[in-house]
């Protein structure tokens, strides 16, 4: 079995942990400062009042005036996240954290350990703890979990037989598919509301229709396709963090601020001379709230310039003055399987290896051996970088 | 000397065929409707790594506008592909 845990609304539950007294208050997660002024969750209390997640702000607050809004904690999120789904891993799951508040996990290695399906949920839920509402759903396909697990009330865990998939997913809403807004109306428009009435729907007419978006959410709608969870590699935790003495807004000062964390991280014992694959920079800004960009490098490196480089461009993006910055090396290459040189460089191996063209040369005729000869390295477009010369000599 | 995208320009030095090093080869894309990519050659896309645009030589009559991707396939391979607004086709690319 595949099992789907979801915590709704998580980024806001991680925000109204600074501020508690909100919780049974109206109030939402105030949209990003950079982005569409549109909420984020809301608490059941603004729910109540009318107040839908993913409401335009000003609706928002002219449907319910006394609406809070909450600052958001990206990095927060982030941490009680893993925090999570490294309790799921405790308990001897192995997790793949799809998105912030949706993991997903096999059942099968630990149902014997917990003597059954049903317990092996019941230990998930009880890692995950009673503070965020997290739910299970568990099926023998992926999407069937996640609908499962959108039907389930808090602390509950919803089961679905093979045999009893396409009765359980036909009344369900088309917005559990993974599909873009104007693709909801469009089906609300032919008559489709729920998922048993496109699954009923010929597969070729909907690819026709709605294109490859369409027909891959019609296959989800009929089961989706019976693929297994590969749980992550754990993170490694190794990260350095700088506060400043007073807020910093400054791009120059947090440059120089980045450059130290960089060199900080990767001096730190715990990296044992692996190479970084991905990074994370996160701040705490002086509103309170917290910043946070994660980064996968194009080829891991140890490099502190190349990752000081790659991570620069990311100061612009912060909203606001920053109290504490971070840096976190969220992947690591293993410590052994870097390329090394095919040939160290000495004059018996460059003899040899003339050798070996000539020999290729002789034997594929003229032309056949090139020379990579650089012309422009700084173009951006690859191909004008560099030309291939025939190597006849 | 920039080649449009798909085009095999090649020039001659001192008698010898020069060819592009990492020019781009013309690919069969599905992509979605954001233009990100779903299938590349047929083989289904597993992951979308990055993405970047390169807008350049906007001031010459060959401007170079494409929309790179850089996948993960299901088969596990490594692969770029980009848009070319100028010939509205689908390239795959090493080296970018």
């Amino acid at each position: 079995m595949i099992a789907c845990l979801t915590i709704p609304g998580l980024e806001l539950k991680a925000a109204l942990r600074r501020t508690p007294s909100l919780a049974l208050r109206p109030a939402a997660l105030a949209p990003e400062p950079q982005g569409e002024p549109l909420i984020g969750p809301v608490t059941a209390a603004a729910e109540a009042a009318g107040v839908q997640p993913g409401m335009r702000l000003g609706e928002a607050l002219a449907t319910c005036p006394s609406l809070a809004l909450v600052e958001p904690d990206a990095a927060g999120a982030e941490l009680a996240w893993e925090e999570i789904v490294h309790a799921l891993e405790d308990s001897g799951f192995s997790v793949d954290p799809a998105s912030l508040g949706v993991a997903y996990f096999e059942t099968r290695g630990v149902e014997r350990l917990y003597g059954g399906l049903e317990p092996a949920l019941r230990r998930a839920l009880a890692a995950v703890g009673t503070e965020w509402d997290a739910r299970i759903g568990a099926a023998g396909r992926r999407f069937a979990a996640l609908a499962a697990a959108s039907v389930a009330r808090p602390g509950q865990t919803v089961v679905v037989a093979d045999d009893e998939l396409p009765q359980f997913l036909a009344p369900l809403p088309l917005t559990l598919l993974p599909l873009e807004r104007g693709r909801y109306e469009e089906l609300e428009a032919l008559g489709v509301r729920k998922l048993g009435q496109l699954a009923g729907l010929p597969g070729g007419a909907v690819a026709e229709r709605l294109g490859p978006d369409g027909r891959r959410a019609w296959g989800l709608a009929r089961g989706g396709t019976a693929a297994r969870v590969r749980g992550r590699r754990p993170p490694a935790a190794v990260a350095a963090s700088l506060e400043f003495p007073e807020a910093v807004g400054n791009e120059l000062t947090l440059r120089r601020a980045l450059a130290g964390l960089v060199e900080t991280a990767l001096a730190r014992p715990e990296r044992r001379d692996r190479f970084v694959r991905k990074v994370a920079l996160a701040a705490r800004l002086e509103s309170g709230g917290s910043w946070r960009r994660a980064l996968t490098l194009r080829e891991p490196s140890a490099d502190p310039d190349r990752i000081r480089v790659a991570l620069s461009p990311r100061l612009v993006e912060l909203p606001g003055p920053v109290v504490e910055l971070r840096l976190e090396l969220v992947e690591l290459t293993e410590p052994t399987g870097h390329q090394l040189e095919l040939l160290a460089a000495g004059a018996e191996d460059r003899s040899r290896l003339r050798d070996g063209l000539r020999q290729v040369r002789a034997s594929t005729g003229s032309g056949s051996v090139c020379t990579v000869v650089e012309v422009a390295p700084w173009s951006r477009v690859p191909e004008s970088r560099a030309l291939l010369v025939p190597k006849d000599e | 000397m920039v080649a449009r995208a798909g085009e095999s320009r090649t020039a001659r030095a001192e008698g010898r065929v020069v060819v592009r090093f990492n020019a781009p080869r013309a690919a069969r894309v599905e992509a979605n409707a954001n233009g990100t990519p779903l299938e590349v050659n047929h083989r289904a896309v597993a992951l979308v790594r990055e993405e970047w645009r390169v807008v350049d030589r906007w001031w010459t009559e060959e401007p170079v506008i494409r929309g790179y991707f850089e996948v993960v396939l299901e088969s596990g391979e490594n692969t770029v592909v980009f848009y070319d607004g100028a010939s509205g086709g689908w390239y795959t690319q090493r080296g970018a």
